[in-house]
């Protein structure tokens, strides 16, 4: 068998013959986050770390307060009676909520200053995790228990939605709001305002979709990331919101006109800090178009980004 | 303070903690890769076990087992749902022809819900809201005019491998232009939101953690 086989050639031969080595094609380089970037990065946190002590320490006085664009909020909520029940609909994301948060707190201070009762619904997993954590919160600050509803986690989405405008009491929840809901057929009719808190899928568009072709009459207060505006701002537009805060400004704006005793995390984003944040993201914009244009323009593809996270 | 546990030493260790794993998540941006994926990990595991005890306490127990115990006979859809429920548990063992049924009714009813409410809740109360109606201002007229026409020209850059004519392969390229700007648009807001985030966090750290602003 071994004889059958190709002899190798001499070692010696290999050593003497000139060989041409293949041109290697150097790969682009990857850019890996930490290696080129790192330093940048950490300007960046600094500068916005020192925005953000300074919004802190002059107490937002930095820049002016903006004015809100928009009443209808505040108008909706001084519409309600005393004693009106409003569905807090907590379908927040966990990464986004934060955003949002000082609006919604002011929110459901400003409710419960109109003297309404507050109950919480989730039909997403994430907003559940956040209405817990409020309810826990509002408990913890002294609001009455008699006030204050859970009507917990609802499975299945759209489905849960569409249940829920017929039943929307769990078995085991009393007190007088549970009493009011079930006098008025235990839906979500049952109540003259929803807030809608909106950050994942199952958000205020759903709510639209599914609870405000059955139950038009009731008035839907949304308020949502500012990524989440252009997909929002159409439903205001058509009335199907009676109300939309959707913005940083619009939040910021909002929740200075509600007298109530902000905790640290209830502040809305500082204006220097987002002054400074957008000034610095339109910088790494501008480098970006300056180095990738040219490369676009010979048609040559830019350096890919490395994520190995 | 997160303000979840009326400033008791809980929620000194729940700052304590949360400022660790915000550092350990930034560690990525300066190459260190080992605090974030252990972050990474931690998120994944609680937000398993978070979702295993949700499901089990506010799904499981209080609307299936606790009325079948309850009232064994009193909804037979109930049974259904257990049938259902076992099927998807058991899928890894299951025949195909078995599993099939559940996640077919799961695709199939969220499919139904959503599409019969994208077009009446969304499609239809928009196209209404968008049309050109009389007694429209002359503001009204004119951004309902030039909405349809991006709508129009949009609709037509999506027309992929049809036959084309000159013009509406200019509209259709108008259009993909006017979708990149839509594009644009979107990741405008989405920068904002991203930043007030990362200020969020900012405020944390340097607000909260080392008490600037108690």
């Amino acid at each position: 068998m071994t004889e059958d086989r190709t002899p190798d050639p001499p070692a010696s031969e290999e050593s003497e013959l000139p060989v041409e080595e293949p041109e290697e094609i150097a790969p682009a380089e990857p850019r890996a986050p930490g290696s080129s970037v790192g330093g940048g990065w950490l300007l960046v946190l600094v500068l916005l770390a020192v925005a953000v002590v300074a919004d802190r320490v002059s107490g937002g006085s930095l820049l002016p307060r903006p004015e809100p664009n928009d009443q209808s909020v505040s108008t909706a909520f001084r519409a309600l009676a005393p004693g009106a029940l409003v569905l807090v609909a907590v379908d927040a994301d966990l990464g986004t909520y934060p955003e949002i948060r000082p609006a919604v707190r002011a929110a459901l201070s400003d409710l419960l200053g109109q003297g309404a009762g507050l109950a919480f619904v989730s039909v997403s997993v994430e907003g559940r995790a956040i209405a817990v954590a409020e309810l826990q919160r509002l408990r913890a600050s002294g609001v009455s228990g008699e006030r204050l509803l859970d009507l917990g986690y609802v499975a299945g989405a759209e489905a849960a939605l569409v249940r829920l405008t017929t039943s929307a009491l769990p078995g085991d929840v009393e007190g007088p709001m549970a009493s009011a809901v079930a006098a008025a057929g235990g839906g979500i009719g049952a109540f003259d305002l929803a807030l809608l808190v909106g950050g994942t899928d199952v958000g205020p568009r759903t709510w639209v979709e599914q609870v405000g072709t059955r139950l038009p009459e009731l008035k839907m207060v949304a308020i949502a990331p500012t990524f989440a505006r252009p997909e929002l701002e159409p439903y205001l537009r058509s009335g199907q919101l009676t109300a939309l805060l959707a913005t940083v400004n619009d939040d910021a704006a909002y929740a200075g006109t509600v007298d109530a005793d902000t905790a640290p995390a209830d502040r809305p984003a500082g204006g220097a800090a987002l002054l400074a944040g957008i000034l610095i993201a339109l910088l790494v914009v501008v480098r970006w178009l300056l180095t990738a244009l040219p490369r676009l323009r010979t048609g040559q593809a830019p350096a890919p980004e490395l994520d190995e996270g | 303070m997160s303000g979840f546990f009326a400033g008791g030493p809980a929620d000194g260790v729940a700052t304590v903690i949360g400022a660790l794993l915000t550092l350990g998540v930034w560690a990525y941006l300066l190459g260190e890769r080992r605090f974030f994926r252990l972050a990474q990990h931690l998120l994944a595991g609680l937000a398993t076990g978070y979702l295993v005890v949700l499901a089990v306490r506010e799904v499981l127990l209080p609307r299936m087992v606790q009325p079948m115990l309850a009232a064994p006979a009193a909804d037979p859809l109930l049974w259904v749902a257990l049938l259902l429920v076992a099927a998807m548990a058991g899928a890894q063992w299951l025949p195909r022809t078995v599993v099939v049924v559940p996640v077919s009714l799961l695709v199939a009813g969220t499919a139904a819900f959503a599409l019969a409410g994208a077009v009446a809740g969304t499609l239809l109360p928009q196209l209404g809201a968008a049309s050109v109606a009389p007694g429209l201002d002359p503001a009204g007229l004119v951004a309902a005019i030039i909405g349809a026409l991006i709508t129009v020209l949009v609709v037509l850059s999506f027309l992929h491998g049809a036959p084309r004519t000159r013009l509406v392969a200019g509209a259709a390229g108008i259009g993909r232009w006017l979708l990149l700007a839509g594009v644009g648009g979107w990741l405008g807001f989405l920068i904002v939101s991203r930043l007030a985030l990362l200020i969020d966090r900012l405020g944390f750290l340097v607000g909260d953690l080392p008490g600037v602003s108690r």
